[in-house]
């Protein structure tokens, strides 16, 4: 074996460093339509090539997608718009949305939308509208939008001779805990399931009349009547009534593979879990979310792509809007819809979410107001650090570790300080807006 | 005859020696440091640097940074999640460090024996260390379900009931400390085990010829042979525990309540999920400061008691 000399050593050593430039290049050419999504699995990396492939068609350009996995997606997208690296468009949680828009992270798209004749913002559902807009202002379009509903298993009904429940009608709160110590056998068999934090106890106390904050975002309103109502009620399936499976820790807790197990009656979940519950071993279908003294009007979640600040004007920003407006356009939903990823936020892309389970088209007739209702997600500019504070004592209560009164008690003064601190934030952004 | 040999001054002598740092030997070593120092300049000190600068302003990473001071260090002592996080921090080195040397200890003792087959049972008991936490941690949530993990179903067979480890108050911390004593006592085992190989036997045979027990030879002979191994575990186990982040975040997300969030998870929360780069940069800081002034403090007290052959 020959040694290697010190003018080769160095050789290799300046090849090296070239090879490493050249992987620090500033990425696709000017002209590539670039957007970031989250992508967890192969069957969802499809359906997004398959958005990529329609955007070439559709475009004529080359279509480059930077797919992250769902838990790292934020912070990757943070770390690419501070350095300008982001996408010409970008998927955003409806969550985020108000996070990133008061913070300037992306831009408002009403000047566009006016100034396009075929963009039509009636086609996306009300909802969708909402979740998407911050200040007055639409930061984002969106491309799924959906309402919490209930899954059941019917084989388990009707194994306990219990009558299956009506389709359209929801079922009163006192029915649904009847029901679900019916079917409890303690070890054995459970009657309903939920995740231990906010995002699903939020339904339950929008159909109580109650909200996490206030109509004006100012102060928390978590101790009022209706929302405490809501909370002693889910968390007293838990600690009281004990008809849903053990907690066995609070990260990995799942409410859909307690319901895959098929020992449990009831699970709350959105439609987007349609494409994992079809994985079931028995027969299952989905009600309307149980209503409360403000009716059937759970939390309506939703996704949304936008555009970020740093996509000024010029072609650029025009193949932005070009490129937003395909990947939202009634043919990519479709692809969307049929892959059974999630309910699509366009009216006119509905109709291709396909069956099973039987009852799916209640999604639609429930976000038409047609059926039941809904409640858009409301959140604050600085959700991520209620959602944390919540996510600190909430799940304690479902432990049975602190009382439902203890718990808000303690958090209330802390919520009331995020709001404060959510509300300068508004104000700093509509300082800067105007 | 006298011989003057002082050269005369202003003549340089005919052959000066070349500068230590332009001789071929320096060259050659600084050209294999200075991969590893320019990494160190550009991914540690340089983060430090900025880590210094970002702290004293208002930043939420998407608008531009404004002036904000010392105001960012002000908030540290008024945040009771920043004292509850480094209380947790302290908790957990104060248990984690002295179990895991404990067991790196014995086991290196038990491996220096000379046993037979030993070469097997050194890799079984590094492969914790190799594995990634982020499996491992899976691994574990698994191991600590309540009613049928395999941690409480053994504790079952000696009339023990296991607790709910991950989601009780009182346990949760502690579930997390076996856990990480698990996941690293391969490293100081194998380090211990090269300063045990190290020791020259003539002590040990000195010893015997003189009578000394075998805990006598271990207290006056081993503990002060390996007490520099000792002193770099301590140092970097200390280091290590104070930055522990992924075993937290991925078995409890630091609950239940707050009991399990590390003053590292908190400067991720503050910096990452709540914008607030400023602060968590200051909070930083102090994690910094903090393991400087231990670290400090550890090489002041190694004098006395680390004993080095030279």
């Amino acid at each position: 074996m020959s040694q290697l000399s010190r003018r080769g050593f160095l050789g290799l050593g300046a090849a090296a460093a070239a090879g490493t430039l050249a992987g620090c290049s500033s990425g696709p050419p000017a002209g590539t339509a670039t957007w970031s999504m989250w992508s967890s699995s192969a069957a969802e990396k499809k359906v997004w090539t398959d958005f990529g492939n329609y955007v070439e068609q559709q475009l004529k350009v080359r279509s480059v997608a930077t797919l992250t996995p769902s838990n790292g997606y934020p912070t990757k997208l943070d770390l690419q718009l501070v350095s300008g690296t982001a996408g010409l468009v970008t998927a955003l949680n409806g969550t985020l949305i108000p996070t990133y828009a008061a913070r300037g992270a992306h831009r408002p798209l009403d000047d566009l939308i006016a100034a396009d004749p075929d963009f039509d913002l009636d086609d996306f559902y009300p909802t969708s509208r909402r979740i998407s807009s911050f200040n007055d202002k639409t930061y984002a379009i969106g491309f799924d939008v959906a309402p919490t509903v209930m899954y059941y298993n019917k084989d388990l009904l009707k194994q306990q001779g219990i009558a299956l429940p009506s389709k359209t009608e929801p079922m009163s709160w006192a029915t649904f805990r009847d029901l679900a110590r019916q079917l409890t056998e303690p070890g054995k068999q459970y009657g309903f399931t939920c995740a231990p934090a906010i995002d699903d106890l939020v339904s339950w106390i929008y159909c109580a009349g109650g909200n996490v904050m206030s109509a004006d975002a100012g102060r928390s309103t978590l101790r009022d009547p209706e929302a405490m109502e809501a909370l002693q009620y889910v968390i007293g399936l838990f600690v009281t009534d004990q008809v849903t499976p053990p907690i066995k820790n609070l990260v990995t807790e799942s409410s859909l593979s307690n319901f895959l197990q098929g020992n449990v009656a009831f699970m709350q979940n959105g439609p987007w879990q349609v494409v994992n519950v079809r994985k079931a071993k028995f027969d299952w279908d989905i009600i309307p979310f149980p209503a409360g003294a403000a009716g059937s009007t759970p939390r309506v979640s939703g996704s949304s792509f936008a555009i970020p600040s740093g996509v000024r004007d010029g072609a650029q920003l025009e193949l932005a809007w070009r490129l937003l407006k395909t990947l939202t356009s009634t043919g990519a939903l479709d692809i969307y819809a049929k892959a059974g990823r999630n309910n699509p936020a366009r009216l006119s892309a509905g109709s291709a979410f396909q069956p099973p389970p039987d009852n799916l088209g209640i999604v639609q007739q429930i976000l038409a107001g047609k059926l039941a209702g809904g409640h858009a997600f409301d959140v604050t500019t600085n959700w991520n650090q209620v959602k944390q504070l919540l996510g600190q004592d909430l799940p304690r209560t479902f432990l049975g570790q602190v009382t439902v009164d203890d718990a808000i008690s303690g958090l209330t003064p802390r919520l009331d300080i995020l709001m404060r601190q959510h509300l300068d934030t508004v104000r700093q952004a509509t300082a800067r807006k105007g | 005859m006298a011989i003057d040999t002082a050269p005369a001054i202003g003549v340089a002598p005919a052959t000066r020696p070349t500068p230590r740092w332009r001789n071929r030997e320096s060259l050659t070593a600084w050209l294999f440091i200075l991969p590893s120092l320019i990494g160190f300049l550009i991914f540690t000190a340089g983060p430090v640097v900025a880590a210094g600068v970002i702290s004293l302003l208002d930043w939420n990473l998407f608008s531009s940074p404004t002036w904000a001071g010392l105001h960012n260090f002000a908030r540290l002592g008024p945040d009771p999640t920043f004292w509850s996080a480094l209380g947790n921090t302290a908790y957990f080195t104060l248990v984690s460090v002295p179990l895991t040397i404990l067991v790196s200890l014995a086991l290196a003792l038990l491996l220096n024996l000379g046993l037979k087959r030993i070469t097997i049972f050194r890799s079984l008991l590094l492969l914790p260390y190799a594995t990634i936490t982020v499996a491992v941690a899976f691994v574990w949530i698994w191991l600590y379900i309540p009613h049928d993990g395999l941690v409480n179903a053994v504790l079952g067979w000696f009339g023990v009931s296991g607790p709910a480890w991950l989601i009780s108050d009182s346990w949760a911390m502690p579930a997390l400390i076996l856990m990480s004593v698990w996941k690293s006592f391969g490293f100081g085992m194998v380090v211990f085990l090269a300063g045990l190989q190290a020791i020259p036997q003539q002590l040990y045979e000195a010893g015997r010829v003189d009578g000394t027990s075998p805990w006598n030879s271990f207290r006056h002979i081993t503990l002060p042979m390996l007490s520099p191994a000792l002193f770099f575990v301590v140092v970097t186990s200390v280091i290590g525990s104070f930055q522990v982040f992924d075993q937290a975040l991925i078995m409890t997300n630091g609950g239940p309540g707050s009991r399990t969030t590390t003053l590292v998870m908190y400067i991720y929360r503050t910096g990452f999920e709540n914008y607030d780069q400023g602060y968590a940069a200051a909070q930083s800081l102090v994690l910094f400061a903090f393991i400087v002034v231990i670290t400090a403090g550890q090489f002041l007290f190694q004098r006395r008691l680390v004993h080095y052959d030279n």
